[in-house]
């Protein structure tokens, strides 16, 4: 199953990044094969294990120690999942040999790729949440390796740092989350289960109709409350969601496949899936729902509103995956993981095809700035209609892939509207980031592909990339193009509905509410006409400087100034702090030993007359020193012992 | 049943003087007493329950004793008594290991070979003492033995500061061993035990009234938390640390610090449950406030060995909060942490004496992008950062692990403390690896080369055990949990 490892040795040769491929295309082999089987046979849940560790004993929670498992649970969720890691890691790593054919350090890169590949599946496939945390931080630190791959450069050291950092806040709520919800269960697992011991921390094979705490919450609403949470905060460090989203535009410094594969398709993508195999397994209370749902929307909204302005093309993808990371939130809050999932998977596909046909650009003229481009369709005729075909997924145009699953998130939400009606504002802040979705998407592709000739003239003629990235991009385009209708497949739709039963709801998909279908298709139209008229064929639209809308220009351009206030908390305020406690070390504490060590250098001058050198005057020494001691042990001691002792 | 442990002892008693004795020679001598010292610490954990391969049942209790009579002048009975169980096995590997290790990283010592590696092979006769002792004397005179050859290699192998980081290390820890020695004399005295022994102690302890066990427990405390060590009195150690040469800092980190935490559970957990009862909560705040502290100055160091030092006093800190916690499971964390650390700290002094060899100094602002120039050497210093702030397949995640899920276990809510801290572990980790590794090249001479063979050995060799104990941590927990403890199964 991990084939993946066997990636990970040292490939020095020319044709090592030739290995990683293969390999991963073997993989690719098996993880469909695997969702097939799982198409064929609807609902069965493969599960695997074996005991990792087992550990003694400690008071209450598990008289009889913990065993730790680990194992693989291959079920509909983590087969769908298994296609969308294998597929987008195979094409990526196929790009990969024409794109970073001119960096240096490659078995390097061919190595962490492949380690990555292996850790996704891994986390793919954990049967228990222990396991799942396990690869959880492997992909992450891959993730660390992988932004930093241009170690040189220092804003690449320093995004992956920011990156490793952010998420590591999420890891410490989610560790705390998992210890909750166990425990949790140790409290209200039914009678004779044996609390954590019994289940370690494995999730219950088979019964995912109902989710295994929903059964037994009793009179543990609150700590299940805070244990969602918890969850909820690891899911949103690791995909980005508001208030931990800083990381992922900054993660861009990283090698474009590696942005298409880690930062938009697979990687951030985990959270999302936290969420999902949670509230499928373990459920989430109403307050949590509501939380999800609340982050989700307004991410949705939030991160569409800074892809507005930005001018870097990969930025604007960035703050786009941050976006629709918060569609399948929002899905999985509301009680739709499968829909949220389904999402996961189209996206996947569009987004890796839009970060790979802006690698290919970025490969083609070595900028990054939307502004420096124009013009490019005409040479690269695969890209820009590889873009294009992106863009309409992301924008939601039937009958491209993003239509179908946006579609049945927003009606699926909307469909909660009656019974949830503090899900208003985030369905409507969703809603709206549709019309901000076309927007953007087709800015940056009228900023790029269309008018005459770049806008900067010294950049280098272009030309398209070799076979070896334009296959991944044809293949890719036509994920985007029918990944969608996939859900009219029967075998693949009953892969979608193996999660069902969440909070009791069977998701739906297709055309349901033809009305809310039409709306957002004219937001998105909408979208791509205001972008057509402000930016089209060699367009340049400049704000007045005297409009009213520079302060939110600049507002958005600086992010929010989230990034300088966690960079003050981070630099100024800790980092003060920990000087001042050095400072306090240094002279305080140690200033006290050397106070001490000076006053005793005094004493001992003076007691100098005591060392006469005579045997006799040491010995009485030591016989004073011994009775002193005697007195100590035989008569203070007994007389404490008699004072206390006996109470 | 052939007495291994004196065999072992013998390895080394004769290792040591053949290692003093052979002058230019020495390494190979020294090389060799550790081959053969880890071969018979080998074969030990083999014939050891809970270790693959083992085919007889559990047997709980100390195994390998020998017990011969020392002294025995009227009442007093002292013995030379040694046995191993779980706990003081894993802690002889990592001595093993660990002498290894050292002695294969500096292969290139030319000033006094002879000395120098006479007195790494005798720290660790000291340590092993330590770790096999089952008699109270027989231990005081190992613990005491360990402090000399430490005190020259800092003083005479040292940086420019030596003399005063020896003095400073001896001085602090000499007091606290005193403290130690009166209160292990009055366990004996008072508990009314026939011998030093640790069985007869240890039953005779069971008598003490609890606020007799509460002093007791202080003192000895106090004595083993000077080499932990514990805020406030751990500013001998990244003073030792700075100046000590990086084969003294190795076995600083790598394993005195461990005697404190060996000793704390084998002579007072153990021995005085009541007493550590009733200063739990004490306990709990030097604890938390060592973790905090270690971290918060980690983050405002500017030396390499510094900073690694701070980390160590950070980690010592879960280690004594998961002793306090008396559960099976938080002393089964305690020592798989101190494993950990052993081999993590050693691997991170290691690296940032290879970066003060290479490139003259460890001023983290003074250095930078030295990852082009010694791709090797920039490896190493990551796995140990990586392995110290927790990821997993690393050793320092079971343990860590382990730890939390015990804290959560015993004390709720307040295992936010050090789940926090672990934050800050991670951000001044990152932080030193972007200033150093990455980035712009800075103070780094047009002839940098990478490491030379054996120092990238011994850190290879724990690196790999890094991995191995990471993906495979039973290993070890199988080994620690057949320990004579109250609470473990089968007791």
């Amino acid at each position: 199953m991990i084939v993946g490892f066997a990636g990970t040795r040292l490939e020095r040769l020319e044709w090592g990044g030739w290995i990683a491929v293969l390999l991963s295309g073997a993989a690719m082999v098996v993880g469909v094969l695997i969702a097939i089987g799982e198409m064929l046979s609807p609902g069965t849940y493969t599960n695997v294990q074996f005991t990792w560790l087992h550990l003694p004993p400690a008071p209450g929670a598990f008289p009889n120690g913990l065993s730790l498992v680990m194992g693989t649970l291959v079920d509909p969720l983590s087969s769908l999942m298994l296609v969308v890691v294998t597929v987008v890691g195979f094409l990526v790593m196929l790009y990969s040999i024409g794109y970073m054919h001119h960096d240096h350090g490659l078995p390097r890169y061919y190595a962490e790729l492949s380690l990555f590949l292996a850790s996704m599946t891994g986390l793919v496939l954990a049967n228990n949440l222990l396991e799942f945390f396990l690869f959880w931080e492997l992909v992450g630190v891959c993730s660390y390796f992988l932004i930093g791959f241009y170690y040189e450069k220092p804003s690449a050291a320093s995004a992956a740092k920011e990156a490793f950092l952010v998420t590591r806040v999420g890891d410490v709520l989610f560790l705390l989350g998992i210890f909750l919800f166990f425990s949790t269960y140790a409290l209200a697992g039914p009678a004779g289960s044996g609390g954590w011991a019994a289940n370690g921390f494995v999730f219950v094979v088979g019964s995912t109709s109902t989710p295994f705490l929903a059964s037994a919450m009793g009179g543990h609403t609150l700590l299940l409350t805070i244990a969602g949470l918890l969850i909820l905060g690891g899911a949103a460090g690791k995909s980005a969601q508001f208030p931990l989203h800083v990381w992922l535009p900054d993660a861009m410094e990283g090698p474009t496949t590696v942005s298409a594969l880690i930062h938009a398709a697979t990687m951030v993508a985990a959270g999302v899936y936290l969420l999902a195999i949670t509230s499928v397994f373990i459920g989430f209370t109403p307050a949590d729902q509501l939380a999800i749902v609340a982050i989700g929307g307004f991410t949705t909204f939030f991160a569409a509103t800074m892809a507005v302005v930005h001018p870097d093309i990969k930025r604007v993808i960035a703050y786009s995956t941050i976006s629709q990371l918060g569609y399948m939130v929002l899905a999985i809050g509301a009680g739709f993981a499968m829909v949220g999932l389904y999402h996961l998977f189209t996206h996947a596909f569009f987004k890796a095809l839009l970060f790979l046909a802006a690698g290919s650009v970025i490969h083609a003229i070595g900028t990054q700035d939307l502004f420096k481009m124009g013009g490019l369709r005409k040479r690269m005729r695969v890209t820009a209609a590889a873009f294009a075909v992106g863009g309409l997924a992301l924008a939601g145009i039937p009958p491209f892939a993003g239509f179908w699953s946006k579609d049945d998130i927003l009606s699926s939400v909307y469909s909660q509207l009656g019974t949830h009606p503090d899900y208003w504002p985030f369905f409507l802040l969703a809603f709206a980031a549709v019309f901000l979705t076309a927007y953007y998407i087709f800015r940056a592709w009228f900023l790029a592909f269309s008018g005459d000739h770049p806008r900067d003239p010294t950049l280098p003629e272009a030309h398209e990339g070799p076979w070896v990235m334009q296959v991944p991009l044809v293949v890719l385009s036509a994920f985007a193009v029918v990944a969608g209708l996939f859900v009219f497949v029967p075998g693949f739709q009953s892969l979608l509905l193996g999660g069902a039963g969440v909070a009791g709801i069977p998701p739906t998909y297709g055309l349901t509410d033809l009305g809310l279908s039409a709306i957002s298709v004219g937001l998105g139209l909408g979208g791509i006409g205001l972008a057509w008229g402000l930016w089209g064929n060699g367009r340049v639209f400049v704000l007045a400087e005297t409009s009213a809308l520079q302060p939110v220009r600049r507002l958005l351009l600086n992010r929010y100034y989230f990034k300088d206030a966690y960079d003050w908390i981070g630099l100024r305020a800790v980092y003060s702090f920990a000087r001042a406690a050095d400072f306090f070390d240094r002279f305080v504490i140690d200033g006290t030993v050397r106070g001490l060590e000076r006053m005793f250098a005094a004493a001992s001058d003076r007691l100098r007359s005591a060392q006469t050198g005579v045997v006799s005057d040491y010995a009485a020494y030591v016989v004073a020193g011994l009775l002193s001691l005697f007195v100590l042990l035989l008569i203070v001691g007994p007389y404490l012992l008699a004072r206390f002792g006996g109470g | 049943m052939l007495p291994w442990l004196s065999i072992i002892l013998a390895t080394l008693a004769v290792g040591t003087v053949a290692t003093f004795a052979a002058g230019a020679r020495a390494r190979w001598v020294a090389l060799a007493t550790s081959a053969i010292f880890l071969a018979e610490v080998g074969l030990l954990l083999a014939s050891y329950p809970g270790w693959p391969g083992y085919s007889g049942s559990l047997v709980p209790g100390f195994s390998d004793t020998e017990t011969y009579s020392w002294i025995s002048i009227a009442w007093m009975h002292v013995d030379y008594a040694v046995g191993v169980d779980g706990i003081s096995l894993v802690f002889i590997l990592l001595t093993a290991v660990l002498q290894i290790a050292t002695v294969v990283y500096s292969w290139g010592e030319s000033q006094r070979p002879g000395a120098y590696f006479g007195l790494v092979t005798l720290t660790c006769l000291g340590c092993f003492g330590v770790f096999v002792s089952l008699d109270i004397l027989l231990f005081f005179l190992f613990w005491e033995a360990v402090l000399v050859p430490m005190f020259f290699l800092i003083g005479y192998w040292g940086g420019p500061n030596r003399r005063y980081a020896a003095l400073k290390f001896f001085v602090y820890t000499h007091v606290a061993s005193i403290v130690m020695l009166v209160g292990l004399l009055a366990l004996v005295f008072y508990s009314g035990a026939t011998s030093f022994d640790f069985s007869s102690v240890y039953a005779a302890a069971r008598g003490l009234a609890p606020v007799v066990q509460t002093f007791l427990f202080l003192a000895l405390f106090f004595g083993f938390a000077v080499k932990f060590p514990i805020v406030p009195f751990h500013t001998w150690l990244p003073d030792a640390h700075v100046e000590a040469p990086t084969g003294g800092s190795v076995l600083l980190a790598g394993l005195l610090l461990k005697l404190g935490g060996y000793g704390l559970i084998r002579w007072a957990v153990e021995v005085l449950p009541s007493g550590l009862h009733s200063v739990q909560p004490l306990l709990f705040v030097i604890a938390f406030l060592t973790i905090i502290w270690g971290s918060v100055l980690s983050l405002a160091q500017r030396d390499l060995k510094r900073l690694v030092a701070y980390s160590s006093i950070n980690h010592m800190g879960i280690v004594l909060l998961a002793i306090a916690l008396d559960s099976s499971l938080g002393l089964l964390a305690a020592v798989l942490l101190m494993f950990a650390h052993g081999i993590v700290s050693a691997l991170l002094f290691m690296a940032s004496g290879s970066v003060h060899h290479q490139y003259g100094t460890r001023d983290i602002a003074s250095l930078g992008g030295i990852t082009p120039s010694a791709p090797a050497l920039s490896t190493m210093l990551m796995a140990g950062s990586l392995a110290s702030l927790g990821l997993p397949a690393l050793i320092g995640f079971p343990a860590e692990f382990s730890a939390f899920l015990a804290t959560w276990n015993g004390l709720g809510y307040w295992v936010l403390i050090p789940l926090v801290v672990l934050v800050v572990t991670a951000a001044f980790y990152l932080w030193m690896m972007q200033r150093v590794l990455f980035g712009a090249k800075k103070g780094v001479p047009a002839d940098a080369h990478d490491l030379p063979w054996y120092e990238s050995t011994g850190m290879g060799l724990l690196v790999a055990l890094t991995v191995l104990f990471g993906i495979l941590p039973s290993l070890l927990v199988n080994v620690i949990v057949n320990s004579p403890i109250k609470g473990w199964p089968g007791t």
